[in-house]
C-alpha cells in the first residue's frame, strides 16, 4: 500500500495556501494595515476631540457622529489639494520623507502585541527595534525640512533633531527597565510577563512617567511642539508641505501617536491581555485610548518651553531621573 | 561670539505672530538677537487727511474706527479736544458713563491681550478659557450700546446712550464673575512653571530705558514706573475716583501679564464705584456745529497706553489738521531695544509683549535708517511707481 503522493501535495498545498492568505489578511487587513490606519484616524479624532473639550471647545461636530470622521474627510481633502514643490527644494527627499514618515510607524507597529500576547511579528529585541525606528522617524523629519530650504523649515528640522539628542537617551534607558524586569527584549515577552504578574506601571511608576513626558517630546506635542512652534516660525519643518505630502504627514503623526500609546500600554499598562471574557483587543483599544487622553491632557497643561530650556530640562533632570529608575530596578525596586 | 555668521531675517510683514502687517528686519547671530530694524507703514490708511475732509460730528466715527480694540479711547479723546476748542464741558453723568466705557474697554482689551500673550507661547487652553470669559464684557456692551466692538458711545458734548436700570445690575453681576476669573488667571500665570519659564526675565527693559524711550501704558509701568494719565492729568471724572495705578518692577515680559492682569481688576473696582456714585442728569449738552478757531492737544490713557490727539481748527464745520499719536508708536522704540540681545524663539512674546496695534499706527513716510533721511511721496510718485511696476 503506497502513499498517495498526489494527494497529500494536494492537501499541504491547500493547507499553505490557507495559511499565507491568512497571515496576508492579517497584516493587511486586521490587525495589520488597514485596521492600524483607521486607529490612527480614530486616535486624532480622541485626541481633538478630547482637547477641544478640555478648551471648552466644541472641536470635530459636523462630519459623522460627534464629528468622529473629521480626520478622514482632512485626509481625503488633502489629497485632493494642489501639491506644490519649491523651486529650490530637493525634490526626491522632499518627496520619500512624507513616505517614510508614514511607512515607518506604520511597520513598527506589526510587532506591537494586538490581537493576544503574540504580535505579527516578534523577536527577541524588538524593543530595540521600536527605539531606533522612532530615532528613524525624526531623522525623517530632518529630511524633510532640510531639503524644503524654507527659512521656518530649516529651523524646524534644526530644532527637531537638538529635541531628539534631549529625550532620546531617557527614553532608551527607561525602556529597558520593562525588559529588565520581564527579562527580555521582546515586547511580546514583556506584555505576557505583565499577564501572569502586575502592571509595571505600579512596580516603575517613574519610568512610566518619564517615558510619558519622552513620548510627548517625540510626537512634537506641547510642551514640546518647539520644531513646529506656530508662532515662531509658522509650520516648521512642515511649512513647505502641501496637498498628498501634507496628507501622508499627518496621516504619518497619528501612527506615531498609536505607536506611542501602544508602546506605552504594552510597556507598563499591561497592553492586550486576557481579562475575563474581555478578548484582548478591547482591552488594548481601551488601554491605548486612555494613553491618548493623558498625552492630550497633558498637551492642554502647559505652554511650549524655549528649545535651550527643554535640552537642559532633559539632561538635567529627566536623564538622572531615568538612571535612578534603573538602579532602583536592579537594586530589586520595581523588577 | 561669532562675528562672520550675523544673518539678515525678515521678521513680517507676513508671519503668524503678527496679526496686521508690520516688518522687522533682525540680525541674528545663532539664537541670539543682535539689532531690529523696524520698518512700519504697511497698514497706512490715511486717517488723518480723512479728518481734514469730513465734518467734526462725522469725524467722531472716523476717530472710532482709528482702532478695532481701544475705540472709545480715541473717540473720548476726539471729543475731549473737540470739547475744549468749544469750551463746553460734558454732564457730570456723561463723564462717569465715559469713564465705564473706558474701563470697560480696558477689560476687554487686556484680557484678549493676555489670550494673545498664552497664544503666542504656544499655552492655548489659556488662550481659549480668556477668550471664552471676554465675552462677558462685548456682551456688556452689546447690552450697553448695541454693539460688541464700535460703541459709539461718546458724542461731542456728552454720550449718546444712557446705563441704568436693569442694565446696571447685569453690568454688576459680569463684573462680579469676571473678578473670580481674573484672580484665578492672576494666579495661574504667576504659579504656572512654563508660563514663568518663557515670561521672566524675558524682554528686559530698564526703568532708565522706558523713560529715555519714551515708553507708554503697561509697558512702562512693567518697568516700575507709576505713570498713567489717568492719575497724572485726570479726565473725565477720574479725579472723583479713587484708584490704584498698578506697577511691577520686574522690567520683562512677566510684569507686563501681572501689571495687565491687576489692572484689569482695578478697572472692575473703578466701574463699581462709578455705578454707585454716578449722578444723575442730562448726559449730553447741545453743541454748536462750527467749532472756534484754535489748535489743542488732548490726551487719554487708552488700554495700551497714553494716547494724544492734536486738532487745528480754522472756524469751519472742518478741522484743518489732525493728528493722532497712537502708543504703539510710542513703544516701538523700547520695543526695539527689548528684542535686542534676546532669543529668536522669545520674539513673539516680546513683540506681543508691547501690545501692538499697527494699524492704529502707520502714518505714511519713508525712513531710510541708512542714510538717516525721510521723505514723504507725493500721489504723482506713487502713481508713477505701482503703474509702471
Amino acid at each position: 500500500m503506497g502513499l498517495d503522493y498526489a494527494a497529500v501535495e494536494k492537501e499541504v498545498h491547500k493547507r499553505m495556501t490557507t495559511e499565507t492568505i491568512a497571515s496576508l489578511l492579517s497584516i493587511l487587513v486586521f490587525p495589520g494595515a488597514i485596521f492600524l490606519l483607521a486607529l490612527a484616524f480614530f486616535y486624532e479624532w480622541v485626541d481633538r476631540k478630547f482637547f477641544a473639550r478640555l478648551q471648552n471647545r466644541y472641536g470635530p461636530l459636523h462630519t459623522g457622529p460627534h464629528g468622529i470622521l473629521q480626520p478622514i474627510a482632512d485626509f481625503l481633502k488633502l489629497l485632493s489639494k494642489e501639491d506644490i514643490s519649491p523651486h529650490a527644494s530637493d525634490r526626491l527627499v522632499l518627496t520619500l520623507a512624507p513616505i517614510f514618515y508614514v511607512a515607518l510607524p506604520l511597520s513598527t507597529l506589526f510587532v506591537i502585541p494586538i490581537l493576544s500576547y503574540a504580535s505579527l511579528i516578534r523577536f527577541e529585541g524588538d524593543l530595540i527595534f521600536v527605539l531606533f525606528m522612532f530615532t528613524l522617524v525624526t531623522i525623517t523629519v530632518f529630511l524633510a525640512g532640510w531639503s524644503s530650504t524654507s527659512r521656518f523649515s530649516t529651523i524646524g528640522s534644526v530644532r527637531a533633531t537638538l529635541q531628539m539628542l534631549g529625550y532620546e537617551i531617557p527614553m532608551g534607558l527607561v525602556a529597558v527597565g520593562p525588559a529588565i524586569a520581564a527579562g527580555s527584549l521582546s515586547i511580546s515577552r514583556i506584555v505576557e510577563w505583565q499577564s501572569l504578574r502586575f502592571w509595571l506601571v505600579l512596580l516603575q511608576p517613574l519610568g512610566f512617567a518619564i517615558l510619558t513626558v519622552c513620548l510627548l517630546a517625540e510626537l512634537q506635542f506641547v510642551p514640546f511642539d518647539i520644531p513646529e512652534a506656530e508662532t515662531e516660525i509658522v509650520a516648521g519643518w512642515r511649512t513647505e508641505f502641501t496637498g498628498r505630502k501634507l496628507a501622508l504627514l499627518r496621516l504619518g503623526k497619528d501612527l506615531e501617536l498609536v505607536l506611542a500609546s501602544a508602546l506605552m500600554a504594552s510597556l507598563y499598562l499591561g497592553g492586550s491581555q486576557h481579562f475575563w471574557l474581555i478578548p484582548p483587543i478591547a482591552i488594548f483599544l481601551m488601554k491605548t485610548t486612555f494613553v491618548v487622553m493623558l498625552l492630550s491632557l497633558l498637551r492642554s497643561a502647559f505652554a511650549r518651553f524655549r528649545i535651550d530650556q527643554m535640552l537642559s530640562g532633559m539632561w538635567k533632570y529627566l536623564l538622572p531621573l531615568a538612571t535612578l529608575q534603573i538602579i532602583l530596578i536592579q537594586l530589586g525596586f520595581g523588577g | 561670539m561669532s562675528h562672520g555668521s550675523i544673518i539678515k531675517v525678515p521678521f513680517g510683514p507676513q508671519h503668524p505672530a503678527l496679526k496686521e502687517p508690520e516688518n522687522f528686519l533682525l540680525e541674528v547671530d545663532g539664537e541670539t538677537v543682535v539689532d531690529v530694524k523696524p520698518r512700519l507703514g504697511y497698514n497706512h490708511r490715511g486717517m488723518e487727511k480723512a479728518f481734514e475732509l469730513k465734518t467734526y460730528i462725522q469725524n467722531i466715527y472716523l476717530a472710532e474706527r482709528i482702532c478695532g480694540i481701544c475705540s472709545d479711547a480715541h473717540t473720548t479723546c476726539y471729543t475731549q479736544a473737540i470739547e475744549e476748542l468749544l469750551g463746553v464741558e460734558p454732564p457730570p453723568r456723561a463723564r462717569y458713563i465715559r469713564v465705564i466705557i473706558a474701563e470697560l474697554e480696558r477689560i476687554q482689551s487686556h484680557t484678549l491681550w493676555v489670550g494673545l500673550a498664552a497664544h503666542e507661547i504656544g499655552f492655548s487652553t489659556l488662550f481659549m478659557y480668556v477668550w471664552r470669559d471676554r465675552e462677558t464684557v462685548l456682551d456688556m456692551f452689546e447690552m450697553i450700546s448695541g454693539n460688541r466692538i464700535h460703541y459709539a458711545m461718546n458724542t461731542i458734548g456728552g454720550v449718546r446712550r444712557d446705563i441704568r436700570g436693569d442694565i446696571v445690575s447685569k453690568i454688576v453681576k459680569g463684573l462680579d464673575f469676571l473678578e473670580q476669573r481674573l484672580e484665578y488667571y492672576l494666579d495661574t500665570v504667576q504659579t504656572e512653571q512654563t508660563i514663568l519659564k518663557r515670561a521672566a526675565g524675558v524682554g528686559i527693559l530698564r526703568p532708565k530705558d522706558a523713560v529715555s524711550l519714551c515708553a507708554v501704558g503697561p509697558t512702562l509701568r512693567a518697568s516700575g514706573i507709576r505713570n498713567d494719565v489717568r492719575s497724572d492729568d485726570p479726565y473725565v471724572a477720574y479725579d472723583e475716583i479713587p484708584f490704584n495705578v498698578v506697577a511691577h518692577d520686574g522690567c520683562d515680559v512677566l510684569s507686563r501679564m501681572l501689571v495687565r492682569c491687576e489692572e484689569t481688576l482695578e478697572s472692575i473696582k473703578i466701574i463699581r464705584y462709578a455705578l454707585d456714585s454716578m449722578p444723575d442728569g442730562i448726559i449730553v449738552v447741545k453743541v454748536p456745529k462750527k467749532i472756534p478757531r484754535g489748535e489743542v492737544v488732548s490726551r487719554v490713557e487708552a488700554p495700551r497706553g497714553e494716547l494724544i490727539h492734536y486738532a487745528k481748527s480754522n472756524g469751519t464745520a472742518k478741522p484743518e489738521r489732525y493728528k493722532v499719536r497712537s502708543p504703539t508708536l510710542a513703544n516701538i522704540p523700547a520695543l526695539c531695544k527689548m528684542l535686542r540681545g534676546g532669543y529668536v524663539a522669545d520674539i513673539p512674546i516680546v513683540l506681543a509683549g508691547i501690545d501692538p496695534c499697527f494699524s492704529c499706527m502707520d502714518r505714511m513716510a519713508f525712513v531710510d535708517i541708512r542714510k538717516n533721511e525721510k521723505w514723504v511721496w507725493t500721489m504723482q510718485q506713487l502713481r508713477r511707481k505701482y503703474t509702471k511696476g
